[in-house]
């Protein structure tokens, strides 16, 4: 691509104030928090997401080291379900499905596109604070007696416990609409903002992906809404939908739980597709294989998503019929999935490969989301599921897409755009030891898992059978090991702030629209309407001097 | 701050406001239609909201279909047809009032949405006296005791004093889904209330006009949202079962 | 439009500056029909409610209210002259709602077709205590 913009980082207004970027133009704690640019909401919800995923990691620690005896070490029973289910809302409601479109999402969308800002800015502050609101009050739900039903909430149960059920589902409801007016404002923007010239075709793999996320985000999520707030009626007035004791039917919610809860699966990993298309092809300096077959493949996910969320329920008691119809479309999300693989495969064949840590973050990702992906078929097969549902097997799955894939796509994103939102560069050796610890430890951790699960480990329990008990240590030593990995990859991160060099102007040589405005942006982004006139990934348009002229 | 502040739409005649339009579009026609888009899709959460209680209206539908005839009988279908028309025709005093706004007519604003808003009040005060009715049957799941009874395995608040659910499965489920339905829209219909005053105090400063008349025409939609809501819950509840 | 910057004088105005034409305002008098119209199909749903098509019941009010709903969107929501992209929009959660229907109630239909309901439904246990009648964990 190429603009009509002036050499980069030449401001062509006289003023000074032109030249500062968004990090300086203003100070205080309301030019933060009163915000309307998508850049500064962005790095709130970076800050937000990171410090979400660091209690949801605590909460795992603890999960994992209580394990290390089949008595279990650390809590009672009941205290174990509270800490399972604390990491479970952490990281999935928290955590995944607000982190890659929130931080990234903000922070590099309306970059790529050539617009000033998101086409909401106000909805875009709004969705920020019902985030913070929704996180507040799952965070008051555990001071008010926590809450042990999983992070599932499956009625009759989460209807019947004694526990603070009603505020976390009321928390659930605004993280809800916070994530919908995330998705609300990123297909406005892309629809209304592209910079002239832009086309569909040549928008970054990383818009396509947020852009089908966004579909998922306001279609599914409101059903989410309407699920907890029946179950906060059904606490509170004893209404009976769910409750079979009135008359009431569990697995209707089970299926409005997951006719959310399935395409929130790709709600978070579709993004992390966006991050690894990008990515790929940056740091193997070649356009992508199968560009539009990774745009639609995009969108493909996204519709089969809905159709096949009975794969959850094999054994609630649903119809046999349905079982059957919802297992034999499960297969189908496997095409575009191997599409999106085999295409990023054949990207960095023959690539000029650069191993930068973000490039081994995403070759990490290409490995442990070909085991997620390929087990999820496993689990998708109707008989094999009987045998498999609710045990370790499950949860090795799961976390292979959601830590393994998604989490390793959310660092590799971090760290690729990292100089471009600080203008600062953090020490690569370090960065290449965390991503070596942490993908030595996920494997150490979740291989056991599987192990035991085809064993018959069932899931969730505090106490097991002492034949599991090397597995468990394995895999807590495993978790240790990642645990490390993080500390030393945020710790590189938040310290290259102080200490670290300046970054250039376009650290990696990439040449989407993003790289193209000065690093750091400036307020409004660009100093000049960007105008496309080339095709997306076309690396001859790489002015090399821009990879070696540090930035303003 | 050095940016500019935004292209800035006339006001067509005097006692009207310009517009300024915000810094980071290029042009009115791109404001109008990101807003419009955005509000458009908001809405369709609303329908997948709203779509989840319909669904599961239809499923206890399909299992207790004598629960919901009896049910459906106990509530007064001339309150429910009165509701409708009361609606329907605040729908149309806010199309009109939308076509107002698009042809700079204040007065006439004005007047349609105060007309509208009076379908809103006439509505909940229908909605008042059958939930009242409904109250004195011992059928509101608010009122007397949220408890189940371990004892006797009933529901404390659902207490049928004329005994008019006699016979049938579950009787107390058709009245949690219809209190449950029509008070969700009950709070669409008060929110909508509240945003119509708010087009008022716009129009009574002249801000919607001919040039600019945006957050009238997101307000309607969002009124005939609750008004087509409405056309669905009245026959199921009322008249189907 | 003060202080205009340099840059701001030959910007490109590349955005889509389409749809630049007035917006569709329709006539009192379509307005006016379409009540009438709407207010004729709700007596109509009130009188056949009166009849009993047994199993059609259901179907026929379903059908005149998606009549009413579809000039209200079309008509009173100026959906008709609005841009397809918004149409898609708002027409998509019909669609993607009558996915929700469609298995959920496919569930229930089927349900008792191979006994499942029977197998699965557990007699009513006279012992069951209601967890909030137990004592709180510590």
């Amino acid at each position: 691509m190429t603009t009509n913009a002036p050499a980069m980082g030449v401001a062509t207004g006289s003023h000074d104030t032109v030249k500062k970027n968004y990090l300086e133009i203003s100070k205080g704690f309301w030019s933060w928090a009163g915000t309307l640019d998508h850049k500064r909401i962005g790095i709130m919800y970076l800050i937000g997401v990171s410090l979400a995923l660091l209690a949801g990691g605590v909460f795992a620690m603890l999960v994992r080291l209580h394990l290390w005896k089949s008595t279990g070490v650390l809590f009672d029973n009941a205290t174990y379900n509270q800490i399972f289910t604390l990491h479970g809302v952490f990281m999935v409601f928290i955590f995944i499905i607000p982190a890659i479109p929130g931080s990234l999402g903000n922070m590099v969308l309306p970059l790529m596109l050539g617009a000033k800002d998101v086409a909401l800015p106000r909805l875009n502050l709004l969705s920020f604070y019902l985030w913070l609101s929704g996180t507040c009050l799952a965070l008051y739900a555990i001071v008010a007696g926590g809450f042990d039903t999983g992070w599932t909430f499956y009625a009759p149960y989460s209807i019947y416990t004694n526990q603070a059920v009603v505020s976390v589902g009321l928390g659930i409801f605004l993280l809800g609409f916070s994530s919908i007016f995330t998705g609300l404002n990123f297909i406005v923007t892309t629809h209304k903002l592209r910079a002239p010239g832009l086309t569909w075709f040549r928008m970054p793999l990383f818009v396509w992906a947020i852009y089908a996320t966004a579909i998922l985000q306001v279609l599914a999520t409101p059903v989410l809404g309407i699920t907890v707030l029946l179950v906060a009626f059904e606490r509170l007035y004893h209404i009976g939908i769910f409750d079979p004791r009135l008359g009431g039917d569990p697995v209707l919610f089970e299926h409005f739980f997951w006719f959310y809860s399935h395409p929130a699966v790709y709600i978070m990993v579709l993004p992390a597709f966006g991050i690894i298309s990008d990515l790929i092809s940056v740091h193997s300096r070649k356009p992508l294989f199968g560009y539009k077959l990774i745009a639609f493949s995009s969108i493909a996910i996204a519709m089969i998503s809905f159709l096949v969320w009975g794969h959850h329920m094999f054994t609630s008691g649903q119809s046999s019929y349905a079982m059957f119809a919802f297992s034999f479309l499960t297969f189908f999300v496997g095409i575009p999935t191997a599409i999106k693989e085999f295409s990023w495969v054949a990207t960095v064949w023959k690539g000029s490969i650069a191993l930068n840590s973000p490039m081994l973050y995403t070759l990490s990702f290409l490995i442990i989301f070909a085991i997620g992906g390929l087990t999820g078929v496993i689990l998708g097969a109707l008989n094999v599921d009987i045998h498999l549902h609710d045990t370790y097997f499950v949860v090795a799955h799961f976390h292979y897409v959601m830590m393994g894939s998604i989490a390793l796509a959310f660092f590799a994103g971090v760290h690729h755009w990292w100089p471009k939102m600080f203008g600062v560069m953090y020490s690569e050796f370090y960065a290449k030891i965390a991503c070596a610890l942490i993908f030595v430890g996920f494997n150490a951790t979740f291989i056991p898992q599987f192990i035991m699960g085809s064993r018959g480990m069932p899931r969730r329990y505090a106490t097991y059978v002492p034949e599991f008990e090397g597995f468990h240590q394995a895999s807590t030593i495993g978790a240790l090991v990642i645990g490390t990995g993080v500390a030393l990859m945020v710790g590189n991160l938040v310290l290259s702030i102080f200490t670290g060099k300046k970054a250039m102007q376009n650290e990696w040589g990439g040449v989407t629209l993003e790289w193209l405005s000065p690093t750091p942006p400036p307020l409004e982004n660009f100093y000049e309407q960007p105008i496309v006139t080339t095709e997306v990934y076309d690396y001859t348009t790489l002015d090399l001097r821009t990879t070696q002229t540090p930035c303003s | 701050m050095s940016h500019d502040h935004g292209i800035v739409v006339p006001a067509p005649g005097a006692g009207f406001l310009p517009h300024t339009v915000a810094h980071h579009f290029d042009s009115p026609t791109q404001e109008f239609q990101s807003a419009k888009l955005g509000f458009w899709l908001f809405l369709a959460t609303e329908i997948l909201l709203f779509g989840g209680l319909f669904a599961a209206y239809f499923f206890f539908h399909q299992v207790y279909p004598e629960t919901f005839r009896l049910g459906g009988q106990q509530l007064s279908w001339k309150l429910g047809a009165l509701n409708t028309t009361v609606l329907l025709i605040s729908s149309w005093t806010m199309a009109m009032g939308v076509r107002s706004a698009q042809t700079s007519q204040k007065r006439k604003l004005l007047i349609y949405c105060g007309l509208t808003l009076l379908g809103a009040a006439i509505f909940m005060v229908v909605k008042i006296i059958e939930y009242k009715a409904k109250f004195d049957h011992g059928f509101l799941p608010v009122f007397g005791g949220t408890d189940y009874d371990q004892a006797t395995h009933q529901l404390s608040w659902f207490k049928d004093y004329h005994n008019v659910m006699v016979g049938v499965q579950n009787p107390s489920l058709f009245f949690s889904i219809y209190f449950t339905m029509t008070a969700i829209h009950g709070v669409h219909v008060l929110v909508g209330a509240g945003l119509i005053i708010w087009i008022m105090v716009g129009a009574a400063k002249g801000r919607f006009h001919a040039n600019y008349f945006l957050p009238v025409d997101l307000v309607g939609l969002y009124w005939h949202l609750v008004d087509l809501i409405w056309i669905f819950l009245f026959p199921l509840l009322y008249l189907v079962p | 439009m003060s202080s205009h910057d340099s840059h701001d004088t030959h910007k490109a105005h590349g955005h889509d500056q389409q749809n630049h034409g007035p917006h569709h305002v329709t006539s009192s008098a379509t307005f006016l029909k379409i009540l009438i119209v709407l207010l004729i199909l709700t007596a109509i749903t009130v009188i056949t409610s009166r009849f009993d098509f047994g199993s059609a019941n259901l179907l026929i009010a379903m059908l005149i209210a998606a009549v009413k709903a579809t000039l209200v969107i079309s008509i009173f929501m100026h959906l008709r002259w609005d841009t397809p992209i918004n149409k898609i929009a708002f027409l998509c959660s019909f669609l993607f709602l009558s996915l929700l229907f469609l298995f959920t109630l496919a569930d229930q239909a089927t349900r008792s077709m191979d006994g499942a309901n029977e197998r699965t439904r557990a007699p009513v246990d006279k012992e069951w205590q209601h967890p909030s009648t137990l004592e709180k964990p510590q």
